[in-house]
């Protein structure tokens, strides 16, 4: 049976948080230096906030990615919402030893154990998806931090909400707040031809104009998930075509017909 | 897996809509200024029925004139200018005035007075004449104070109106034209002839001269400008015969004259 180059093409932009799907871009880059810099800083937390979509996780993942030889760092990309789950996790880390499943870690034993380790390490938490945690462990958290021992970076969605309790909850203690925006025309440019080319697809990369880019930044708003989701229906309709009607598409450059037709599968435009 | 088929039909439905809205918005770009011109001409209806109650009737462009009106009488006739010089009218003729004067087809765009003409409309006929035709026309049980009041000489002096109207010369002509044909008057042919004369139409003049004639043999303006009008198309020996037929039986000065007046442009 034959295949279409576009369903390589469309896997590229599955929305997934890994170091080999990062795209450095200057804003990113950016951001990671930012981050790692506070991280030397004897800040007790650091806040990294934004829209959904906007880069928070693959931020947090790299700067793992380039701290982990050099800083003693753990990131939890999925929220422990179990608090018991969630010391045993932060015991296990420091300690580098498993608990007994018949076993749980007890609090003030945890913050007495961090104060020992005062002045002898210093290690770094990055905890993902914070806004789902309980304020009872988000307290917790901060306990932690006080012992200056722990370090968090901390990432939250910036609604309405979540950003009440970024300001009220952690006004205090938060020290370095870094915020993330959604990308902007030119920088969407970028990423979408460095994930094309860095998986070889550089004739499909020179397909995309200027005005098609921008037509993706309106819709998707610059919004890196958004646009993931744009470009993985596209190329699908692509896929489609090129298998059934591949005199209906041109090779040289994308049909404005099929961008306007994700706009409508997606709803960003209404028929 | 996309269902591209049913997309494709939803990104049709997509242009057409867009498309519609696209030609609407164009209309409406286009039809707002006429909306707005129309809105501020005709917008105004109170200044519509003002226009309503003026007096003044505007036509076309030429001339404006002035209409001297009275109520009072019944039977009119007219004293057109002097300068026209008619033959006397007397007072049992009636004739209708010329409500439009002659236009001077040259010299009409440049020379405005030249084309005024006071017309002034007065009573000739005698009282009593008058008098006992108001009465046949109408009862006395029927008239009204004012006319109740014309009939007994006590009617006051009206105000003379003043009438400004414009016609243009085409009007001009179909009026008279029509005019004639209603009272089959020599003058208005007359008029009619002139009015060719000036505009160069020889052939016209000439046929409306002859008109005049046919209903006043007497009327000398008719001779004159018959044989102006066979002059002015090359027949001028015609038009030596016509006016000293015309000078054997009238003797008429301005004829010789213009027996002379021919003559002499020949010798040039």
């Amino acid at each position: 049976m034959k295949q279409s180059k576009f369903k390589d093409v469309k896997n590229i932009f599955i929305d997934t948080v890994d170091t080999e799907s990062y795209v450095e871009l200057d804003s990113m880059r950016y951001n990671c230096e930012v981050l790692e810099e506070s991280l030397k800083k004897p800040l007790k937390m650091i806040l990294l906030f934004g829209k959904p979509g906007t880069g928070k996780s693959m931020t947090l993942n790299r700067l793992w990615f380039n701290l982990k030889n050099s800083r003693e760092i753990h990131y939890f990309d999925a929220p422990i919402l179990s608090e018991k789950a969630f010391l045993r996790s932060i015991y296990e880390s420091i300690s580098s030893q498993q608990i007994p499943q018949n076993m749980r870690v007890n609090f003030d034993g945890l913050l007495k154990y961090c104060q020992k380790l005062r002045g002898e390490r210093e290690i770094v938490f990055l905890l993902d998806e914070c806004q789902l945690y309980s304020e009872a462990l988000m307290e917790k958290i901060r306990l932690l931090s006080d012992t200056r021992v722990v370090k968090f970076v901390i990432t939250l969605h910036k609604t309405e909400n979540e950003d009440v309790i970024a300001k009220e909850h952690f006004k205090t203690r938060i020290w370095e707040i870094v915020e993330l925006l959604n990308a902007g025309e030119e920088d969407l440019n970028v990423y979408i031809q460095k994930k094309l080319i860095r998986k070889g697809f550089v004739e499909v990369a020179n397909m995309f104009s200027k005005k098609d880019i921008k037509f993706i930044h309106t819709h998707s708003k610059g919004n890196f998930r958004e646009t993931n989701k744009f470009l993985y229906t596209f190329f699908s309709i692509y896929e489609y075509y090129d298998l059934h009607q591949p005199e209906r598409i041109s090779s040289h450059k994308f049909s404005k017909k099929i961008l306007e037709m994700t706009a409508i599968k997606l709803g960003y435009i209404y028929d | 897996m996309i269902n591209t088929k049913q997309l494709e039909k939803r990104w049709y439905r997509y242009k057409t809509k867009n498309f519609i809205l696209f030609f609407a918005g164009f209309l409406l770009f286009l039809l707002l200024p006429y909306g707005g011109y129309y809105l501020l001409n005709y917008g105004n209806p109170m200044e519509e029925k003002n226009s309503l109650n003026t007096p003044v009737v505007q036509m076309d462009s030429t001339s404006i004139k002035e209409v001297k009106l009275e109520e009072k009488p019944i039977v009119e006739t007219i004293s057109v200018a002097k300068e026209h010089n008619l033959t006397p009218i007397t007072p049992s003729e009636v004739i209708l005035s010329p409500v439009i004067p002659i236009v001077d087809f040259t010299q009409e765009k440049s020379n405005d007075r030249a084309n005024k003409r006071v017309v002034e409309k007065k009573s000739v006929s005698p009282k009593r004449k008058e008098k006992s035709r108001l009465v046949q026309a109408k009862p006395s049980t029927y008239l009204t104070p004012n006319e109740l009041s014309v009939v007994n000489g006590t009617a006051p002096n009206r105000e003379t109106k003043k009438i400004h109207f414009q016609s243009s010369s085409s009007n001009y002509m179909e009026i008279m034209k029509q005019k004639f044909h209603e009272n089959k008057n020599p003058r208005e042919a007359m008029l009619l002839a002139n009015a060719y004369y000036k505009a160069g139409n020889y052939i016209h003049s000439e046929k409306w001269a002859l008109k005049a004639n046919s209903l006043d043999k007497d009327l000398e303006e008719s001779w004159l400008l018959f044989a102006k009008s066979k002059k002015q198309q090359g027949s001028r020996n015609e038009a030596v015969k016509i006016l000293e037929t015309y000078y054997k039986k009238s003797k008429s000065t301005k004829a010789k004259m213009l027996i002379q007046k021919i003559h002499s442009e020949g010798l040039q």
